[in-house]
């Protein structure tokens, strides 16, 4: 993982470097002279070359720092270690909604390939994909807040602010989910073990979940953590509509601004939470299929 | 994953999500909406408005302006100024405390001001103190102390200037002339702005970056408290959002969408509701004047010629908003009004013929918000029709800002709000050839009858000799045309039926929050 985040840290700070705009800019807002805008970026150590100031951000990770902002002087790592838990439970609601649900849907529209039930699945989670959620996040706020009167439209909070923007964040991944399940529970039902187990006499209910279901269960999880790590890495759009203080706001704001610690830092949680979720779906194969081992060379 | 983790897995889920929940409505809070997080709350570094407004109701200046915009007393309770207005001398009340309940004295000012003139410090708000006398020496760091600040005795304060200054009281009733108390600053540092301690009618006493800011009526206050028990202000991103918020009565004042206008313009319920207020604002397409094509007079005044602004202000805009004749706006223009360019599309065809401008592309730079892109397509049209080739380019905020200051489009889209209401801050920022690009000449105008003019009017002794001067000055930058002038936006809130004495301000600092009430 170290090599990985040294690579990473060397190609986000060129990335940030190279974005046109300039930070001291938006600092001094709308008049300033020429030599208070030299002033501040002589203070930021924008004035030296890109290679010292790399080494510069380099030692101060070391330190375990992620700086500060250059436009709140607030602490980068404060803000997300309060960020992240926001972001976290937006995403594990969300993915609480859309795994069991989207499993479910695309399971029953499988077992009724071709009928009504399934076109009708279908066709919701050909919509739930196209959707986009600002639309769909309004449309629910509408309903729910306004008409009526369950939930509130938005804020950061508990259980009760959390509901109407995970349900609008589960949408699109609850329909690719029931779309990969159904795809690979027709795939699984043509196996010749499952014909085996009906032939073997096993109800109906126990081959659907013992053999069906757990062997689709891989290409769902492989969905279901793709789509759990791009939550990890904060929501822009439903978090702004439904103004939850997540880490997806965070990072669009400092990318708007050009605040590069506040970039730097989300850039390179956002890479940590990434890699640890691909290396527990790696896990989780495991223990679903036997075959899919931790070390290659064990058999 | 076995059975028996299923449950504790669910738990788990489960104390993520109940974790931490806020409460909803204050009772005696006015619940206010911001549409971002104010970047800090410290005055030495606020630049953004809703910084200001937040900071008007945490601190105090010397001075402050009132409702119709003349400078009255606030800490200071008279001050006295040399006949060649170049010493003012303050002279404070006494018994005004901090909110750490600490007297304020003459050296607090003295500290304060020191602090944003700090050659260590990174305070982009140098320009509002540096017409002290000593200012640059100190910000160069070639002394230790600003030489024009002086505490002449515990309750006496003496600013004395380089040379005068006409507008020099407005610059002190800016954010980054507020008073603070040195004690809390040192013990903050960096944190001071999540931890202000002023001497203002309220006290921040919460602030969820990106979801809230609460603030408590501070009992100490020196002039008549705050009728409020406090004031919640809620950080609501989306428009549409804040809008829902107010119908279900978590708001109290939202400013109208330009969406939303009409409908509430037209309700029954809510069309008595509305406040609204001629801001202090222009809103503009600005030339390149440092090079062709509208290096040339006749080139920009034929692009001015060919767009019918009264027309896109009335159907676009619903005429919210006064179109402009030049750059003051005005309501701080104390002179006639000069003659608006006219809309006539032949006339600007032959001029556009006689200046060989068409057939080349002209870039007009834009930022990436959908009001503007509108207003953009519908310019490009006026301006194609007229025979001009107009490109587009879409930038986002950071990207066009150092375009723009750098000089790489040929016209660009851009408004200027008041700092102070002075016609001074219309004029030298943004014509002054001292002030080319991320001063505020963002046109690179330049012309040295505009700059003296300008600088006679901030010489001048009294308010009718700066007007002569400003007027001027206005006058030829008119016919110049470095901009074509399109309008001043006027701003509408709405408010519920139960808040009393509400009003919306001009100037962000007027609002101290004293007035309102339930």
């Amino acid at each position: 993982m170290a090599p990985l985040l040294a690579g990473i840290t060397f190609v986000t700070f060129s990335l940030t470097k190279a974005l046109p705009g300039d930070p001291v800019y938006g600092m001094v807002a709308e008049r300033s002279s020429p030599e208070i805008i030299e002033k501040i970026r002589k203070e930021l150590g924008a004035d030296k070359s890109v290679v010292r100031q790399y080494a510069g951000y380099v030692t101060l990770l070391a330190k375990g720092e992620l700086g500060r902002s250059y436009f709140t002087n607030r602490e980068v790592m404060a803000d997300i270690s309060v960020k992240f838990p926001n972001t976290m439970r937006l995403a594990f609601a969300a993915m609480l909604i859309a795994a069991p649900l989207g499993i479910f849907l695309g399971f029953i529209s499988a077992k009724n390939k071709g009928r009504a039930a399934d076109r009708i699945i279908t066709m919701l989670s050909v919509s739930g994909i196209s959707v986009p959620v600002f639309w769909s996040g309004l449309l629910l706020m509408l309903l729910f807040s306004l008409r009526l009167r369950y939930l509130p439209p938005s804020g950061t909070g508990g259980i009760r602010y959390l509901l109407l923007p995970a349900l609008t964040l589960s949408l699109p991944a609850l329909a690719s989910l029931v779309r990969v399940t159904r795809v690979t529970v027709l795939d699984v039902i043509q196996m010749p073990f499952v014909r085996t187990a009906r032939a073997k006499g096993l109800s109906e209910a126990g081959i659907s979940l013992i053999h069906v279901l757990k062997n689709a269960l891989i290409p769902v999880i492989t969905v279901i953590g793709l789509e759990f790590g791009s939550y990890l890495n904060g929501a822009v759009l439903t978090e702004t509509i439904f103004g939850w203080d997540g880490l997806g706001r965070y990072a669009m704001e400092g990318i708007i601004k050009r605040d590069y610690p506040v970039i730097m830092g989300c850039l390179l949680i956002g890479t940590i939470i990434f890699i640890s979720v691909n290396l527990l779906v790696d896990i989780i194969y495991h223990f679903i299929d036997p075959r899919v081992r931790l070390h290659g060379s064990e058999r | 994953m076995k059975r028996a983790d299923l449950p504790i897995f669910f738990c788990l889920c489960l104390f993520f999500l109940s974790a931490c929940s806020t409460g909803d409505r204050r009772e005696g809070h006015l619940h206010v909406r911001l549409n971002v997080n104010p970047t800090t709350l410290d005055p030495a570094h606020i630049v953004d408005v809703t910084g200001g407004i937040i900071a008007a109701k945490l601190f105090n200046g010397l001075v402050r302006l009132d409702e119709s915009l003349e400078i009255i007393p606030d800490l200071a309770e008279s001050w006295d100024i040399s006949p060649d207005r170049t010493v003012y001398t303050f002279h404070l009340r006494r018994g005004v405390t901090f909110s750490n309940n600490r007297e304020v004295t003459a050296s607090d000012f003295k500290y304060s001001f020191e602090r944003i003139l700090d050659p260590a410090g990174k305070s982009p708000n140098t320009w509002v103190l540096d017409k002290i006398a000593g200012a640059d020496e100190y910000l160069k760091g070639k002394a230790g102390s600003v030489a024009g600040i002086e505490a002449l005795d515990a309750y006496t304060v003496r600013l004395r200037l380089a040379k005068p200054f006409s507008p020099f009281l407005n610059l002190l009733t800016m954010t980054a002339a507020y008073v603070l108390p040195q004690e809390e600053v040192g013990k903050r540092g960096n944190d001071f702005s999540a931890h202000p301690v002023g001497t203002g009618p309220f006290i921040l006493t919460e602030w969820k970056h990106n979801n809230r800011l609460v603030l408590e009526r501070y009992e100490g206050y020196y002039d008549k408290k705050a009728k409020l028990k406090g004031i919640v202000y809620r950080i609501v991103p989306e428009d549409l959002t804040a809008v829902v918020e107010f119908e279900l009565g978590n708001l109290d004042v939202i400013s109208i969408p330009a969406s939303e206008f009409r409908r509430f313009r037209e309700s029954a319920k809510w069309k008595d509701l509305i406040s609204s207020m001629p801001g202090i604002n222009t809103y503009y397409l600005g030339f390149h004047c440092g090079r062709p094509p509208f290096n040339e007079p006749k080139a920009r005044k034929a692009v001015s010629l060919a767009i019918d602004r009264e027309k896109i202000l009335a159907t676009y805009y619903e005429n919210r908003g006064r179109p402009a004749a030049g750059p003051v706006p005005d309501l701080l223009r104390r002179w006639a009004s000069p003659e608006p360019m006219p809309y006539d599309r032949e006339a600007a065809k032959k001029m556009i013929r006689e200046t060989g401008l068409q057939g080349r592309p002209l870039w007009f730079y834009v930022t990436a918000d959908q009001e503007v892109i509108d207003i953009a397509e519908i310019i490009q049209d006026y301006l194609e029709k007229a025979g001009l080739i107009v490109r587009i380019k879409q930038l986002e905020w950071s990207a066009y800002k150092a375009a723009i200051n750098n000089g790489e489009a040929d016209m660009f889209w851009i408004s200027w709000w008041a700092d102070y209401p002075d016609p001074e801050n219309f004029l030298f920022p943004l014509f002054h050839s001292s002030n080319h690009g991320p001063g505020g000449n963002r046109t690179r105008y330049t012309n040295k009858t505009v700059d003296f003019l300008i600088e006679a009017g901030q010489m001048a002794l009294n308010i009718p000799g700066s007007a002569k001067s400003y007027e001027r000055a206005e006058k030829i930058i008119v016919e110049e045309a470095p901009w074509v002038f399109f309008w001043h936006k006027t701003d509408f809130t709405l408010r519920q039926p139960f808040v009393r004495n509400y009003k919306i301000y001009p100037i962000y600092s007027i609002d101290k929050g004293l007035e309102v009430s339930f």
